[in-house]
């Protein structure tokens, strides 16, 4: 038998004469600049009711934050949009992984989950207001709401797609059906439940931040509603800008988690999304 | 009296059902019979397309029969009835497909350590022999890599002891060594002889290369185009240990190369 040296059997790559890696940040700061510039100059031909001075908006951020007053706001609306995430993930993934036993269920069922997925959800506020009142809950049925459908969608085309050929090989080699959903079924589904995760995750603040506009007291949506009404439109970009931060944050950490999870996936470096 | 065969195959039918309104597809297996016999080395040549594939199917229980009868140690398996099949018939049956289809979220030793984990059997002793199978097939080094960092040889080697490790009774391999150059079967070959001499199993191989159904096999089936039949069978008389890299110039080897090579058609 021979042995073969185990760095061969990683290709070498060429180094180009700029990396990468500069070249793509040089674009994004190049990119910053210009969108930068281009609010600058919209606050300057448009005014200050219509637009708000990036360094205006900056110092309201700083000062916002000193008072405690942002802290406060970013928690809630990350308290119900998480809670509600969760619960939306949760059903949106395990509901599919049911329905996989009962081909009959999914036929009944699924015209019907596809069909209720045209509900403007917004419009259901004034609704869930009368049953649950002003509080966090029919923010949370909301977020819910928007983000069950995705996973959804997701884990079921997921389902569908996995390579029958794997399911066999583990079933001859004495996998039952737990183990055989668990280990090639999930497995399969990961890169589809992480896409998911990518789109719902913004979509749950985005949701929370419109319930909040509907009710609240508190909250980064509660925040830019309260500047609209006073006519405060440096708050309105001030909260929108929170608002934006917070959805990064979060799909970095997403994005982290999944390199974790994939990392025996071969990656095509040109379509890292 | 000779003593009973390990497997039967007897009048194996297989067409696949018809679509809607449409005539009944032809047969691609028509009363097909043969036995394999304890130990044995079978060999299995065919055209492309004879159903060699569906053949391993049909055993392995992931397909149904459309008629005939599989008889293993001397029990009738329920081969046309999708609601009775067992895959692997109870991990007795173990299936080196054609595809090494490693699962690619685990690295190599969790691979090969996959069937013993599901079976619940992983102890120090399986996993002492699951190293001994890598070392003896030059995987030592490349446990933590994952599928798609090895190379196709590497992939057909791990596949191979995947199966070997959980030690099936019979073992089919459908066309392990297709997709890989000439150098790399030849070493393929050699490193199967080698864990087969150790382990004495059954083993059915289907391949469309002639001269590795003739170095591996004791018996070589040919198979003819479909409806797929038995077209001959040949006892492959060479003494092992075989030397596979020089078995071209074994006296003999000519002969019934061409022999085999004019029945398959």
């Amino acid at each position: 038998m021979t042995t073969i040296d185990p760095s061969s059997a990683l290709v070498a790559e060429a180094a180009p004469f700029v990396s990468r890696k500069t070249l793509v940040m040089g674009g994004r700061i190049a990119l910053a600049l210009g969108l930068l510039l281009a609010w600058q100059w919209g606050a300057m031909t448009f005014g200050t009711i219509f637009f708000a001075y990036p360094v205006d908006v900056f110092w309201r951020i700083i000062a916002i934050a000193r008072s405690g007053e942002l802290a406060e706001d970013i928690l809630t609306t990350l308290r119900v949009s998480s809670i509600g995430f969760v619960i939306g993930c949760v059903a949106g993934v395990a509901l599919p992984f049911l329905l996989r036993r009962s081909p009959r269920w999914t036929a009944a069922v699924e015209p019907y989950i596809l069909a209720s997925q045209g509900i403007p959800k917004y419009a259901l506020a004034p609704w869930l207001i009368l049953w649950f009142g002003i509080g966090d809950l029919p923010k949370l049925v909301i977020v819910t709401l928007m983000v069950f459908y995705i996973p959804f969608v997701n884990t079921f085309a997921g389902i569908r797609g996995v390579d029958q050929r794997f399911v066999n090989m583990a079933r001859i080699m004495g996998a039952n059906e737990v183990r055989i959903s668990r280990e090639v079924i999930w497995n399969s589904l990961l890169p589809f439940f992480f896409t998911s995760l990518k789109v719902s995750l913004p979509r749950a603040v985005s949701a929370c931040i419109v319930g909040e506009f509907l009710v609240s007291t508190a909250g980064v949506g509660h925040y830019i509603e309260h500047a609209r009404e006073i006519s405060d439109t440096v708050g309105v970009f001030a909260g929108i800008i929170v608002a934006t931060a917070l959805v990064l944050i979060v799909n970095a950490f997403v994005e982290r988690l999944e390199r974790h999870a994939l990392r025996w996936r071969p990656t095509d470096r040109d379509m890292v999304l | 009296m000779p003593e009973a065969p390990l497997l039967e195959i007897r009048n194996l039918c297989k067409r696949f059902p018809a679509r809607q309104g449409r005539e009944p597809p032809p047969w691609v297996i028509r009363d097909l019979t043969f036995s394999v016999n304890d130990g044995e080395f079978l060999t299995i040549i065919g055209p492309s397309g004879a159903g060699k594939s569906t053949l391993l199917n049909m055993i392995a229980q992931i397909d149904v029969a459309s008629g005939g009868e599989i008889i293993f140690q001397g029990t009738r398996i329920a081969a046309d009835d999708p609601k009775a099949m067992r895959p692997g018939l109870d991990r007795r049956i173990g299936y080196v497909t054609q595809d090494d289809l490693l699962l690619p979220w685990r690295t190599t030793i969790d691979n090969v350590l996959f069937a013993l984990e599901v079976q619940g059997r992983l102890d120090d002793k399986s996993r002492a022999h699951a190293a001994m199978l890598i070392e003896a097939v030059g995987l030592k080094g490349y446990e933590r890599y994952y599928p798609h960092e090895l190379s196709g040889g590497m992939r057909k080697r791990a596949a191979l002891i995947r199966t070997l490790v959980y030690d099936p009774p019979v073992i089919l391999m459908d066309e392990p060594f297709a997709a890989v150059d000439a150098q790399t079967r030849m070493q393929l070959q050699e490193d199967l002889l080698r864990l087969w001499s150790l382990g004495r199993k059954t083993i059915v191989f289907v391949t469309h290369d002639i001269a590795e159904a003739i170095v591996l096999g004791d018996r070589t089936l040919v198979l003819t185009r479909q409806p797929t039949r038995i077209a001959a069978e040949h006892v492959i008389p060479f003494p092992r240990p075989r030397d596979v890299k020089h078995f071209f110039a074994t006296p003999g080897f000519a002969d019934i190369y061409e022999r085999i090579r004019a029945e398959v058609q």
